[in-house]
């Protein structure tokens, strides 16, 4: 009986937190597409939702690898995964809070660790296959996608730089469409089958599934689409805001080199075997579309601020999910941890959502759209 | 340690990605600089340049369609 309520609290916070994922990384796919008023905040978040919820369905072999080679599998069990998500969720919402883009698979690999430590101890870690998969990629994304961006809008701005201005800057609109809609895809594809991925290891510890690499239920994807589609519909628009126009006010040329230079990076590392954040990846795009224009222009403080929450990303989330580990084996091995967490989360996440409405406009509101 | 990455993949992600996010740049480039040209060599009534200019708008479109199929397959086909 407890072992069922378990694995309901595990499915449910691993939608909690495909929802924040959708939520957290919306900015990714459409923040410029916005601010280039290439595509209404409605419009932009609306078509992200729907691509979100198809790129869930289109590629499924990625599902149940989260973690595989950094966390050693005996390790992993629900209570592991439950902290785990909980770590995620923490520091996705944190990130969310102050505006700042974060990767919610580094986030989500961080609570898994930080819960296998607390659980098993440091023999449960991979050095090697964190070092991989997480901090080698987090280097390299957005510095190539900086390079790249920053070379693409001085071709582009070589290419165009004559023309009308208005001419210019409706095409690159156009395009922007195309490049948003790429991404948003590419993010349904990568993030959606990683909650897949999480429940499916939930239900082959709780003995519903079993084989070495089970198919995800129909009910799985189909909810797990759901939950990262409505995440973005909700669209986090603090980090809309800071991706679009507080690192730099950027202008439809500028938008459409970050986004398609983003998404050609980051297509190019998935075929080479080598998976790039596409938070990184989008964020380096950004900053290098925006610096290859004018140095100054860039809010190198913001970029900063950035950088930090990317290198406390996995120290952060670890900690929370070590903590969650800790707190819910003070109540033993059975559902009551897991439950009192989750109930005094939701308590603590009404309290600041009731103080937050009081305090200014609710948080839901499309902050560029005049 | 760090002879757990592949060296190989991520040297050739330094000069293929880029390579990737020029040739989108460029396509995108060519189908606005060659479609803004046509219509006004059509203005100006120089119908030859203006089929010149269309052609370079088509073969940029051509290349920018690819590029965008190629990234549908690469995100269907992943593994």
């Amino acid at each position: 009986m407890d072992s069922d309520i378990i694995l309901v609290i595990v499915v449910a916070t691993a939608l909690a937190f495909d929802f924040t994922n959708g939520f957290h990384d919306t900015a990714n796919a459409v923040a410029t597409s916005i601010s280039t008023r290439a595509l209404a905040p409605r419009v932009a978040v609306t078509l992200a939702a729907i691509l979100n919820f198809a790129g869930a369905f289109i590629s499924l072999k990625v599902a149940a690898t989260i973690a595989s080679g950094i966390v050693l599998a005996d390790a992993i069990n629900e209570t592991v995964i439950f902290a785990g998500l909980i770590g995620a969720i923490a520091w996705n919402l944190v990130t969310w809070y102050y505006g700042l883009p974060s990767s919610s698979s580094h986030a989500l690999i961080g609570g898994v660790v930080g819960a296998a430590f607390a659980a098993a101890g440091a023999e449960a870690v991979q050095a090697q296959g964190l070092l991989e998969k997480v901090i080698v990629p987090a280097l390299v994304a957005p510095i190539v996608a900086f390079a790249a961006a920053g070379m693409a809008i001085l071709i582009t701005y070589r290419m165009v730089g004559r023309l009308h201005p208005g001419t210019v800057n409706r095409g690159y609109r156009l395009g922007q469409i195309g490049s948003a809609s790429l991404l948003a895809l590419s993010h349904g594809t990568n993030d959606a089958q990683k909650t897949m991925g999480v429940i499916v290891l939930a239900l082959v510890a709780h003995g519903d599934l079993s084989g070495p690499n089970p198919d995800p239920p129909s009910w799985v994807i189909i909810s797990a689409a759901t939950a990262i589609a409505l995440g973005t519909y909700f669209g986090g628009w603090r980090i809309i805001r800071t991706m679009g126009s507080r690192i730099y006010k950027m202008d439809p040329a500028q938008g459409f080199a970050a986004q398609g230079g983003g998404a050609a990076v980051l297509l190019t590392a998935s075929h080479l075997g080598f998976p790039l954040s596409t938070t990184h990846s989008i964020t380096g795009a950004v900053l290098g579309a925006g610096a290859a224009k004018r140095l100054s222009a860039v809010r190198w403080g913001l970029a900063g601020n950035i950088a930090l929450a990317w290198v406390l990303t996995l120290p952060a989330a670890a900690a929370v999910g070590a903590i969650t580990y800790g707190l819910s084996a003070l109540f033993g091995d059975g559902a009551l941890g897991p439950l009192l967490i989750c109930a005094s989360l939701l308590l603590l996440m009404a309290a600041m959502f009731g103080k937050r409405l009081r305090s200014g406009p609710a948080m839901t509101a499309a902050p560029m759209e005049s | 340690m760090i002879a757990t990455v592949d060296s190989g993949a991520l040297f050739e992600l330094l000069w293929a990605a880029p390579l990737a996010a020029l040739t989108v740049t460029i396509a995108w480039g060519l189908v606005i600089h060659g479609s803004a040209r046509a219509v006004e060599a059509r203005r100006d009534g120089r119908t030859g340049l203006a089929i010149v200019h269309a052609a370079t708008a088509f073969v940029g479109a051509a290349l920018f369609t690819t590029t965008v199929v190629f990234g549908l397959i690469v995100m269907t086909s992943k593994d």
